[in-house]
């Protein structure tokens, strides 16, 4: 009967050995699953990782190549250096970017979080699709100054990279496409949905907002939704705010982009998720606290080339008090599991 | 006994449905006769001229405006290869990209592979890249945006680049930087060539592997219908409807001169 048990053994495992398991189902890592996530009430994805199929090997990978500063031309820079974990992946103390040989920017470095919504990316919206995202940084002078076949040439040489490439694509050899789809995963299902407000609007944990915080949704919903649209806080739109032009740089905005002058000045509308973390605001890092903010967008300038309708008139009716409760309630869009996701964090620490 | 038998059968069934797909079928039995070819190969060899010259990096040329060149850098995109048989059935070619670069002579000559068997009567393509594989994400091969025909900081290809120089350019290294692109709407910059064979076909046999020569006329990129200055025209590196201009002046670059059976 022992015999029988043991071929019993063996063709239960023939039988699992031979089917490999869909690479979807994957091993968990240190918090949780690696899903693609759809959270309750929200719109389909623009990316879906349909082709891109998830996994941990991919993923892993990608995170590898966000951390490490092989990616910049002086190999000093990494995306993780101006996108920040404990900030939203935005970059803390810094209004413009600050690159390779501390060359300065002229655009401040938004959030990274629910990334699969966005149709277009940076605050022109002149990247159009997230695989291709990392080519920019990487081939901006002022950022980290490479051209993508240094790169590759380095990765290539690196038998940790050529193990990890071979793990994640079935090949050791470097291509762009495959760097890029593992850096997507990683970036991609960067999902943050677990704010104070998420779990209030999801009635989980029976969290409740006070008081000023529900005023503050209130007020938000009639003077910011339209720009700032939940549940992604943001419409992707290109809009003008009513910032003033500085001089000095005269970014136009979304006219870099598309050559029409009714884009001028006019900017990407930044999600509001994390907003408490992700100081300084605006494309180019003019205000430090969210008070400047809504003290901006009580006081516009009528004048502005392109400024939105909605803003015409002299910007928003918000008294101090209303600007207390909106900052109130922005504060309820801080997702700290999010901040602190293991999964997120740079591997070398 | 009896048991194990009953079981081994259950399992061995259990195994194949379970893993249908991983299932192979046999391999067939080799053909001792080989069958006659159904497809062949087709080449498209484009020879690239400054008018009459024939084109190198060494040469200075002149343009319509007169004005004195040098080409060092001349690549662009040949895409969506359709063929037409006498019989006006046309032949596709997949995954059709095809990056032309004048640096290295390999890839001046395009292999059309899979062709039908047949003759064939006229030839079209795309010169630059669709709008949908502008818009799709990380490609490769020739789409690869390491072979630097992509532009970063507004996501595109560049369908057609050319650099070189000249004593008359307006810039301050003389240099001249034609990068054009954009790929939708009104300034978009791929253009569309048809050649008919005229009297000849091409025949595709599947043992030959038959050649279209065709030309390309780099002084055309200087005009018609728009006369380049290179004292104010030396740099183009956007979209819009500069890129445009450029892009009507080499829509009629490529002319086809004979076949090779
Ligand atoms: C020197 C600082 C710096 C580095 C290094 C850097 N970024 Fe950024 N990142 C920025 C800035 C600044 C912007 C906004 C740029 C703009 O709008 O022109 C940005 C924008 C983005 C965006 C678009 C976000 C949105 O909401 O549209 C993504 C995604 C991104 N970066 C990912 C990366 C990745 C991946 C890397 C590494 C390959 C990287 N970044 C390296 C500063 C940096
Ligand atoms: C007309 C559309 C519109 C309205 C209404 C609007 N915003 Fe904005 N908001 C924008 C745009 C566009 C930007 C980005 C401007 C830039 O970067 O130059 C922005 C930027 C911000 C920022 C900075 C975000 C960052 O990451 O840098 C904050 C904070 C903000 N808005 C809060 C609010 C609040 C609160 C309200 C309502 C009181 C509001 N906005 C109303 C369009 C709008």
């Amino acid at each position: 009967m022992n015999k029988f048990a043991i071929i019993i053994f063996l063709f239960g495992f023939l039988i699992f050995a031979s089917c490999k398991v869909d690479p979807k189902i994957i091993e968990p890592l240190p918090s949780d699953n690696l899903v693609e996530v759809v959270p309750l009430g929200w719109p389909q994805p623009i990316y879906s990782f349909s082709v891109n199929t998830i996994s941990e090997d991919k993923f892993v990978l990608g995170r590898a190549l966000f951390y490490d500063p092989i990616l910049s031309e002086d190999s000093t820079i990494s995306c993780g250096s101006c996108h920040q974990q404990f900030v939203a992946f935005a970059h803390a103390d810094h209004n413009v970017s600050h690159g390779i040989y501390d060359r300065v920017g002229t655009r401040n470095s938004p959030g990274l979080f629910n990334l699969t919504w966005h149709p277009l990316f940076m605050h022109d919206g002149g990247v159009n699709h997230i695989e291709v995202q990392p080519l920019a940084p990487i081939s901006n002078t002022l950022e980290m100054g490479a051209n993508i076949n240094p790169v590759i040439v380095k990765l290539q040489a690196s038998s940790k990279y050529r193990n990890m490439f071979l793990k994640a694509f079935g090949t050791e050899v470097v291509s762009s496409q495959n760097m890029f789809r593992a850096m997507t995963q990683f970036m991609g299902l960067m999902y943050s949905y677990n704010s104070k407000f998420d779990l209030y609007k999801r009635r989980e944990n029976n969290v409740e907002l006070s008081d000023a915080e529900l005023r503050g949704y209130n007020l938000f919903l009639t003077n910011c939704n339209t720009c700032h649209k939940e549940p992604l806080f943001s419409d992707f739109d290109f809009r003008s705010n009513g910032l003033a032009v500085n001089p000095l740089v005269n970014d136009i905005g979304r006219e870099h982009i598309t050559n029409s002058p009714q884009d001028k000045y006019k900017f990407k509308t930044p999600s509001l998720r994390n907003i408490a973390k992700t100081a300084p605001y605006m494309h180019d890092g003019r205000f430090n606290t969210l008070q400047q903010c809504l003290d901006h967008y009580a006081n516009v300038k009528p004048n502005l080339i392109n400024l939105d309708p909605l803003l015409l008139n002299n910007g928003l009716p918000l008294s101090s008090q209303d600007k207390q409760d909106i900052i109130a309630f922005l504060n309820t869009l801080t997702d700290y599991k999010f901040l602190a996701d293991k999964r997120f964090a740079d591997p070398n620490y | 006994m009896k048991i194990i038998i009953k079981f081994f059968a259950i399992a061995l069934l259990i195994s194949f449905v379970a893993c249908k797909k991983d299932a192979k079928d046999p391999e067939p039995e080799p053909t001792p006769v080989t069958p006659a070819p159904t497809t062949g190969t087709l080449k498209l060899e484009f020879e690239h001229m400054v008018d009459t010259l024939p084109l190198d990096f060494v040469q200075s040329y002149v343009n319509a405006n007169l004005d004195t060149f040098k080409i060092s850098t001349l690549k662009y995109y040949i895409s969506n290869v359709v063929l037409t048989k006498t019989d006006n059935s046309t032949f596709v070619e997949a995954n059709s990209y095809h990056l032309v670069d004048v640096a290295s002579p390999v890839s001046t000559i395009l292999n059309i592979a899979n062709v039908p068997v047949g003759s064939y009567k006229s030839l079209s393509f795309t010169l630059g890249v669709d709008s949908a594989r502008n818009n799709s994400g990380a490609q490769t091969g020739d789409l690869d945006p390491a072979k630097g025909m992509f532009w970063t900081w507004t996501s595109g290809y560049i369908m057609f680049k050319l650099e070189g120089s000249s004593p008359q350019s307006g810039s301050t290294g003389k240099g001249l930087t034609y990068h054009i692109g954009g790929f939708g709407g009104v300034n978009k910059t791929q253009r569309n060539f048809n050649f008919n064979f005229a009297s000849t076909t091409s025949n595709i046999t599947g043992s030959n592997s038959p050649m279209i020569h065709l030309s390309v006329d780099l002084n055309e990129f200087f005009k018609n219908p728009t006369t380049i200055n290179v004292a104010t025209q030396f740099f183009q590196m956007s979209t819009g409807v500069n890129a445009k201009t450029y892009a009507d002046n080499y829509a009629d670059m490529i002319s086809f001169e004979h076949v090779h059976n």
